[in-house]
């Protein structure tokens, strides 16, 4: 009996091999190859010669590395923080309030319409933005012509409001993301408890505070953990709107990668930026999880 | 379940199989590449000239494929390391590109075909020094990797009506080109186009560095051969920022690219754009309110300019002869004449023959530059990746957060560096 069910199990094991195979070739073998181009000077066409730790000793005094780290930081605010506080808020303004008040189709419709920054092609939303915030975009037309003149700004061309701009854009094709994965958990919170709630007493706020965010912890930790990750690798829009710009005010650990590969040629620096970054990110996910699981087994 | 995988296996391979004894029966092809815009003069005429190519060899099948400047200049190098390469292509000037490319030794020789072909009577050694490359990849000395069969230069496009109503004569000094500004800002108008944060920027810098350049400078700067002797950019930044202060350039400039900038010229909102022969096709096709012209920064002797992108037969092409027969058409008197006739700038046209005044003022243009010996080439050449070096400090110069001398000491870094560790 147990012989049998061992074999049986060993043939679901012949399942496993074409997602192996994939992520062999997709994801375990380039990193492999990334880690190990890292210690060596290389052209992207020739032999590469080994340099040892000299990449990575490079990378320790690269103000250009140090930057692009402090402007993730900044990222983080725009990709992670931000969308999710608004994600809920919204989430359960549409869920809580505005379905009940105007109705379904008023909650679909917002919900689809926010979301809809995450189904557009990036390059496409980037090269609409692009004109939306040049200094003789769209942006800047309207605030002169409604006579807020003063307020228009060189938004994309001038460090103070770079960052900001391209965090705006970032902001708005996240929120359609957290919101729509904090609606979906939303609908399995018995709605018994917000009823007690408000028999209670208590207001749209102290419902949120109360009932939304506990119930919503799981959705909450995957939200933040995937936007996160995203933060950190954060490369399109950055590239469409002002390729690290101006004087690198908005450069990303990923666009020096990018740069150093393809224009300067240093595959080996790019390689070994591109190792710090995964370690971060692993770090952090693997953070996460372990919180995530130690939460789980709190609340089991 | 244990005969549908060997099953599959089998169809897969024999639909290999078929697949490539159809590329067999096809005969010979001929693929070429190229990235010059469809409506560029090089674009038009080049497509004229492969039809004649096609009419010459009716067997032969023709895949001719439209790039990107952006593709090959960032992935051009690991194409041409592949078994995906074409029989022809036009590749990016330089050390960084076929310099690089040509001394990983992924290019076809072509010292033979020069004298064979007889390209020598038509090219000059002055416009070979991009065909050659050294076994280190750097330009000027060596075999001839590869063929150009036009130029290009920068200089200032300037709006011929705004000039004459504001009663500016066409400057031929530094000092009428600021008087020029002057008085174009004294009637509320922001003389200069400028993209701040692309190609003209960069070459704006350079213009105004190489009227302090020499030689030596020159040689120097895109040979790597010394670390950067940085007054030339110190003078040439110190003018940009005294330009800005005086409003000849807007501060917005540091968020418009050359399209945004060439759209203040082509508009008419900006009587001067400084920018590259590349524009000519645009200029042509959509300037229809004003006339305009082009004239020379004035310069000692140097201005930012070269002979164009190569064309080159990569080390795995299958039909070289056709590949040498298509740089001959290109060569020819025929197409150098319709080249010029499309608005681009030709080497052996027959100045009889062009009709466009735009291709053979630009034409005159470039061998007024050429014999003088003054093609500065681009600023961005020197160091691998120096392009986005200076558009950075160039933006950071323009918003204020560099002074000058910051702006020589962090390119002087970036130079020092790649000329230290070539």
């Amino acid at each position: 009996m147990a012989g049998s069910a061992v074999r049986s199990r060993r043939g679901y094991y012949l399942y496993l091999i074409p997602g192996f195979v994939g992520l062999m070739l997709i994801v375990i073998g380039p990193q492999i190859a990334n880690f190990v181009l890292s210690f060596t000077a290389w052209k992207g066409v020739g032999t590469p010669r080994w340099v040892g730790s000299q990449n990575y000793e490079r990378l320790l005094t690269d103000d250009q590395f140090w930057g692009s780290m402090h402007n993730t930081l900044l990222y983080i605010i725009s990709m992670t923080i931000i969308p999710v506080l608004l994600g809920l808020i919204l989430a359960s303004l549409l869920f809580d309030y505005v379905r009940d008040q105007f109705g379904e189709r008023l909650s679909s419709f917002f919900r689809a319409g926010l979301y809809l920054p995450q189904i557009l092609p990036l390059t496409v939303a980037g090269v609409l933005w692009g004109w939306i915030l040049s200094p003789v975009g769209v942006a800047n037309a309207i605030l002169k012509s409604i006579g807020l003149g003063t307020f228009a700004q060189n938004w994309i061309g001038d460090a103070t409001y770079a960052l900001p701009a391209v965090s705006l854009v970032i902001v708005w094709i996240q929120v359609g993301y957290c919101l729509v994965v904090f609606m979906a958990g939303l609908s399995r919170i018995d709605p018994a408890l917000y009823e007690a709630a408000q028999l209670d007493g208590a207001g749209w706020w102290q419902r949120l505070v109360s009932i939304t965010v506990p119930m919503l912890a799981p959705e909450i930790f995957v939200v933040v953990l995937t936007t996160l990750i995203h933060a950190l690798k954060v490369f399109a829009p950055i590239f469409v709107l002002t390729q690290g710009g101006p004087n690198d005010a908005t450069l990303a650990p990923s666009y020096l990668t990018y740069y150093h590969f393809f224009t300067t040629q240093r595959v080996g620096y790019a390689a070994a930026i591109a190792t710090v970054q995964m370690i971060l990110t692993l770090g952090l996910a693997l953070m996460f999880l372990w919180f995530q699981t130690r939460q789980a087994e709190r609340g089991a | 379940m244990t005969t549908t995988l060997p099953r599959l296996a089998l169809a897969a391979v024999s639909a290999l199989t078929l697949m490539s004894s159809a590329a067999l029966a096809q005969g010979t092809t001929f693929n070429i590449w190229w990235f010059e815009g469809a409506e560029s003069a090089q674009g038009l005429t080049w497509t004229k000239a492969l039809e004649e190519l096609k009419a010459n060899h009716p067997d032969v099948t023709v895949n001719f494929e439209q790039k990107t400047f952006d593709q090959m200049q960032q992935s051009g190098s690991m194409i041409l390391n592949s078994a995906e390469a074409p029989d022809i292509l036009e590749y990016n000037k330089g050390n960084a590109t076929a310099g690089l490319v040509a001394s990983q030794g992924l290019l076809t020789n072509l010292d033979e075909a020069f004298t064979a072909e007889g390209w020598d009577k038509i090219l000059n050694e002055g416009q070979l020094v991009l065909s050659r490359y050294d076994e280190l990849g750097v330009y000027g000395s060596g075999s001839i990797w590869g063929i150009s069969t036009y130029g290009e230069y920068v200089s200032a496009y300037y709006n011929i009506d705004a000039f004459e109503k504001a009663g500016v004569k066409v400057p031929t000094t530094l000092e009428e080109l600021t008087a020029a500004f002057d008085v174009f800002k004294a009637q509320g108008v922001t003389p200069l186009a400028l993209g701040g944060a692309s190609t003209s920027g960069q070459h704006l810098l350079a213009s105004l560095a190489y009227t302090k350049a020499d030689d030596n400078w020159v040689n120097n700067y895109q040979g790597l051969k010394a670390p950067l002797d940085g007054a030339p950019y110190l003078y040439a930044a110190q003018t940009l920022t005294d330009w800005l202060a005086k409003g000849y350039i807007t501060k917005d400039s540091t968020g418009m690219n050359d399209d945004d900038a060439a759209l203040q010229f082509t508009s008419g909102q900006s009587p001067v754009y400084v920018s590259g022969t590349w524009n000519l096709g645009n200029f042509s096709a959509n300037i229809k309110d004003f006339k305009w012209g082009q004239f020379v920064i004035p310069t000692p002797k140097f201005s930012v300019g070269s002979t164009g992108n190569l064309w080159v037969i990569p080390k795995g092409s299958k039909s070289p002869e056709l590949a040498r027969e298509f740089i001959s058409l290109l060569l020819s008197t025929k197409y150098q004449t319709e080249q010029a006739n499309n608005g681009g700038v030709s080497f052996g046209a027959d100045a009889a023959q062009v009709t466009n005044p735009v291709g053979a003022n630009a034409s005159a243009v470039f061998k007024q530059i050429a014999d003088k010996q003054g093609l500065g080439f681009y600023p961005d050449w020197p160091v691998p990746g120096f392009y986005d070096v200076l558009n950075q400090k160039d933006t950071g110069l323009l918003q204020g957060t560099l002074t000058p001398e910051q702006f020589v000491d962090e390119i002087k870094t970036v130079y020092d560096d790649a000329q230290a560790s070539q």
